[in-house]
């Protein structure tokens, strides 16, 4: 009874989370789901293939220097961490702040079967990124080290049974935090300032490993240190030595030892958790209070420009509210921090005395290629930041405003973009200034490259914009759905990962006889040329593009 | 004064949601738009406003075209939609503050319009919070300040008055009509017969995308049968048309 009821809500959960994937009875629109089916695999096909493209060389030079097993540490830690990130941030959303549950609370089924249903739909989702990130992987890596069939099942055994400890931790915390929610007066900023919060502390826990001993040397010693790393780091995951030892050493008592100790762990999280949730779920339920407080009469009155008032307005519909705020202005703040923060974790506790040096090393021999580098790691963050894609749908019904106002939809736009070139820019600077911390690049090379990250912005901003307005999604009941459960977001992606090739061929093809200036000269240009071209298409198009919204 | 010419509209071919309307509200009148659920007055208000374009005809706010001039014709008119859900992450100081900016509301005449409507809506003490903080007729009056910041010649309401309570209700229906005296346009939707009857100069009645009548009340009585309420007469014509 209790298992159907969970297994029933499960469903029901994942049902809710993947209502959107376009069904439809037309002809029209069953090609039209086909064709998206078949890019949706392109795009799955070509992830696939650069990870496996990484794996195989990574893989190949372990061997040679006998640390293959570093692989297997390296590959878990990072689908450790990954979804323990992940779900920081969709746990918070899907057990406190959705919708189903003002349904689900007052049905006869016992905060124990709701945790678990909502663990699954956290599972299962991390299961799919599991699979490109992990099983490709470790399928290269049992091909390359000729592996026995007792590997593949530990493999599979592991990469199932693997990421429930992270999605336990992560969801625990959540729970813990978000139990003190009923004591705040603005539950909104709790949330985010909960997410915070969980995010430093899963930060502090990668840092820990900051503390071990390493050498100072070269390449080799970094590999070394990487497998230092996953020492370090095993307290955080107290699964992840029985996965490395199980995957490495072909140890089936090890494999018995991840799946008991992952099985007990869930018991406690779930006799734990359902004491939690009621605390913190009944608390979210319920907005902001009013709060009579007088307006500060010099400022409020007071008349500011268009563009202002129009992209302020933008902002604070951003910022306040949690889920917008987490899902579009956090990636472009985190990402690059946390990139610093896991770069330097497992190095020396002063790490400009080694990464710094090889970096700096590394520069000469590849300087023609570091500002497309820093470009294509600028533009994978950047995929992340969903301000544009979600610019028109996150007003919901509201959108039909635009059209009613006697403001030139054109002009709408530019300042509805605005915010994503902004954030774009911002996370483009973190990740230039870390760059030049490592490579100390010239002024004029920094200057360039930070035009090419702006005007890549811009671009990317305005195409986004479009895909938004073919494709508005504006009868939502939670935010949730504009910014996790929408499949226009997929196109950030498309977009992002086509530039990164476009970069990285064009790099190859001109780095060999064109000097780095001109190519990001080139870039720059490009990259202007397109985003007048794609505002002047919507200039052109605006009333066929708006026309889905009224 | 709106001026709606010839104006057809279909949402799937071959069906049309209104059919030929041809309607004009005067300066200085009330103007009450009734029909069923369905009937095509969400339609028409959409057009008139600039939300939906016609398949045919054109639409004329105080003279300028909705299609031709459309930016002129949206600043000569003020519009409450019927969901009052707006902004709701805007505090209500900052969605007016917003609008005022849209509408190009002066410094001067900002903090004196603000604090009239709010204070006769009694929200002013609220305006310092989020927006989604409001319950519906609070939200409701909020929306209807914005609008009147610039106090805008026409005045377009899609059922303005739910969620409203007594005495709000009793405000708007004051300002209306204190607007039209001055020689200015309302023109609104309802399900509220009562108000109709007692707000309107004239009505319109739209079944199934045609304008089905359009006078005043008594106009109404006379043509089909005296004694009637408005009801009854609405009943009636509505019917008749299915």
């Amino acid at each position: 009874m209790m298992k159907n009821k969970v297994v029933a809500l499960t469903k029901v959960f994942l049902k809710n989370s993947f209502q959107n994937i376009e069904t439809s009875s037309s002809k029209k629109n069953k090609a039209n789901s086909k064709s998206i089916l078949i890019l949706y695999a392109i795009v799955f096909l070509y992830l696939a293939g650069i990870v496996g493209f990484f794996s195989y060389n990574l893989v190949e030079g372990l061997i040679k220097i006998q640390q293959e097993e570093v692989f297997l540490g390296l590959i878990l830690l990072v689908i450790g961490i990954f979804v323990l990130i992940q779900t920081i941030f969709s746990a918070i959303s899907l057990l406190y702040y959705s919708k189903d549950n003002e349904y689900i609370l007052p049905l006869p089924i016992k905060p124990s079967q709701i945790i678990m249903a909502k663990t699954n739909v956290l599972l299962i989702t991390e299961y799919f990124i599991v699979v490109i990130i992990g099983l490709i992987p470790l399928i290269i890596y049992g091909i390359l080290t000729s592996a026995n069939i007792f590997y593949y099942i530990s493999m599979i055994i592991t990469l199932l049974a693997f990421p429930i400890v992270p999605i336990l931790i992560s969801s625990l915390l959540v729970l813990i935090v978000m139990s003190f929610a009923k004591f705040t007066k603005n539950k909104n900023r709790f949330q985010v300032i909960a997410t915070i919060i969980l995010i430093i502390a899963i930060c502090l826990i990668s840092f820990k490993t900051n503390d071990m001993e390493g050498s100072q040397e070269e390449l080799i010693e970094m590999a070394t240190k990487a497998n230092g790393l996953v020492e370090m780091i095993r307290d955080a995951f107290p699964t992840l030595g029985m996965a490395i030892e199980a995957l490495a050493n072909n140890s089936y008592l090890n494999l018995i030892e991840l799946v008991l100790v992952t099985a007990i762990l869930y018991l406690i999280y779930i006799a734990v958790g359902q004491k939690l949730f009621l605390r913190g779920a009944v608390g979210s339920l319920y907005s902001g209070k009013r709060t009579k407080t007088a307006i500060n009469e010099k400022i409020a009155f007071k008349r500011s420009s268009l563009s202002k008032t129009y992209i302020g307005k933008e902002f604070k519909t951003l910022i306040r509210n949690p889920i917008f705020f987490m899902q579009c202005i956090m990636p472009a703040i985190l990402f690059p921090i946390l990139v610093i923060v896991l770069s330097f974790a497992g190095m020396h506790t002063e790490p400009n005395t080694d990464i710094v040096q090889i970096a700096r090393m590394l520069q000469e021999k590849t300087s023609i290629y570091l500002g497309m580098a820093i470009l294509m790691i600028i533009q994978f963050f950047s995929m992340f930041i969903y301000i544009s894609a979600t610019a028109i749908s996150r007003d919901g019904q509201n959108a039909v405003f635009m059209k009613y106002i006697p403001v030139l939809l054109i002009k709408q736009i530019d300042y509805k973009v605005m915010p994503n070139i902004i954030m774009t820019t911002i996370m483009g600077i973190i990740s230039i200034v870390i760059a030049q911390y490592l490579f100390l690049m010239p002024i004029l090379y920094l200057i360039l490259i930070t035009i090419a990250m702006i005007s890549m912005g811009m671009l990317q901003s305005y195409l986004m914009i479009i895909v938004d307005l073919k494709k508005p999604k504006l009868d939502w009941n939670s935010e949730y759905t504009v910014v996790k459960q929408n499949m226009n977001l997929i196109w950030p992606m498309i977009l992002g990962v086509a530039n990164i090739t476009i970069i990285g061929v064009l790099s190859y093809i001109l780095g060999s006889f064109m000097n780095s200036y001109i190519i990001i000269g080139l870039l720059i240009l490009i990259y202007l040329g397109l985003t007048m071209l794609v505002r002047k298409y919507i200039e052109k198009n605006i009333d066929k593009l708006f026309r889905k919204i009224y | 004064m709106i001026k709606i010419e010839n104006v057809s509209k279909s949402y799937v071919k071959g069906k049309k949601s209104i059919d030929n309307l041809n309607l004009e509200i005067k300066n200085g009148e009330i103007f009450g738009f009734l029909g069923p659920n369905g009937a095509g007055k969400t339609t028409t208000i959409k057009m008139i406003t600039g939300i939906l374009n016609p398949d045919e005809g054109d639409i004329f706010i105080d003279g300028k075209s909705i299609q031709k001039e459309p930016l002129e014709a949206k600043k000569n008119f003020g519009f409450v939609p019927d969901s009052p859900d707006m902004f709701l992450k805007l505090k209500g100081i900052e969605y007016l503050n917003f609008l005022a900016d849209i509408y190009e509301v002066p410094n001067e005449k900002r903090k004196e319009r603000i604090e009239t409507l709010t204070k006769k809506f009694e929200i002013y003490d609220d305006l310092n919070s989020e927006i989604q903080s409001y319950s519906h007729g609070m939200r409701q009056k909020i929306v209807i300040c914005g609008v009147l910041l610039n106090n805008p010649k026409n005045w377009i309401l899609d059922e303005p008055m739910t969620g409203l309570d007594p005495k709000s209700s009793y405000d708007l229906k004051e300002m209306m009509r204190e607007h039209a005296k001055q020689g200015n346009t309302v023109f609104f939707s309802t399900h509220i017969l009562e108000v109709a009857e007692k707000l309107c100069d004239r009505v319109g009645i739209i079944n199934k995308g045609k304008l089905v009548f359009v006078g005043t009340f008594e106009e109404m009585k006379d043509k089909f049968k005296e004694n009637a309420s408005l009801e009854q007469l609405f009943l009636e014509i509505t019917d008749d048309e299915k």
